[in-house]
């Protein structure tokens, strides 16, 4: 899994495609494929019962579980579905792109995704980052950072502040709004310019403010051993399928 | 350069509180309203009082 990838390789993707894809389904794409299911890997308290997968790992990313969400297929599958209800070309292509992204970042950990379901449940991994989702929030949050999935996060915050061009107002008139003007039109209708542009700037400052904020947490607040090892951290005993 | 400034604020404030209390790092609803908050609808109030 990824802490800020998946809120930053949207504007990356954006950047070198300009007008021919569309943000806004660019980012609900690189989100969706932990959408509905990542509350129940961590676990939350509702009126002091504890929500929770049994096997937060298979359930995240095997099948029985609803790995098949980190798929291509998916991916296609819903893209489809978007062409199909909103006739969308482009908001259908840029789900995919998003998705795929998505799929695509998390076979950087030790367990990876099941890229080919349903026509196989084997995982694709390349094991560069511990997977420690099952350890709950927190644990997971300490050793991400200390390993070098918080690298690879950093490499899309570099990337976007060498490209802060992409954040002005002016790329967003002239690319932003352009590529999609139906949906940033109705938007316009209700907010104003300034809250436009704050909701298209939004995941780029939740993705590296986040990362910022989890690095001095894991780091400085606490004393959690930074390990850039291949698998790494090694002091976590990291999920593997 | 008063909108970056708007977003500095923004994100020095944003990664101080998700520090102290990392369960606001949580949610990208969260976060995205705490944005808007700071460089919408705050100076927004103030332009209206002044």
């Amino acid at each position: 899994m990824s802490w800020a990838a998946h809120d930053l390789e949207p504007y990356a993707i954006q950047k070198h495609l300009g007008v021919k894809v569309a943000f806004v389904p660019l980012a609900i794409g690189s989100y969706s494929p932990d959408l509905l299911s990542k509350w129940f890997v961590y676990g939350i308290d509702v009126l002091g019962i504890e929500l929770r997968a049994d096997d937060p790992v298979q359930f995240h990313r095997g099948w029985p579980g609803v790995g098949f969400t980190h798929s291509l297929g998916y991916g296609v599958l819903i893209a489809a579905l978007i062409w199909l209800v909103f006739g969308s070309r482009i908001w259908a292509w840029s789900f995919l792109l998003g998705h795929w992204a998505h799929a695509l970042t998390d076979t950087g950990d030790t367990i990876g995704t099941m890229l080919f379901f349903p026509f196989s449940t084997e995982t694709f991994g390349i094991g560069a980052w511990a997977y420690a989702g099952q350890y709950g929030r927190l644990i997971d949050a300490g050793a991400y950072f200390s390993g070098l999935g918080f690298v690879w996060d950093g490499v899309f915050v570099v990337y976007g502040l060498i490209s802060w061009r992409m954040l002005k107002r002016e790329y967003f008139h002239d690319v932003i709004v352009r590529a999609d003007p139906r949906f940033w039109g109705w938007m316009g209708r209700w907010l104003p310019e300034t809250a436009l542009v704050a909701l298209y700037r939004a995941s780029f400052f939740y993705g590296t403010t986040r990362w910022v904020a989890w690095i001095i947490w894991a780091h400085v607040i606490h004393d959690f051993p930074l390990d850039l090892s291949w698998g790494g951290p090694q002091w976590v005993d990291a999920a593997y399928d | 350069m008063s909108e970056l400034r708007l977003y500095l604020v923004a994100a020095v404030a944003y990664i101080t509180i998700g520090v102290a209390f990392p369960t606001v790092l949580y949610s990208w609803v969260e976060g995205t309203a705490f944005l808007l908050l700071v460089v919408w609808i705050l100076p927004s109030l103030i332009r209206r009082l002044r």
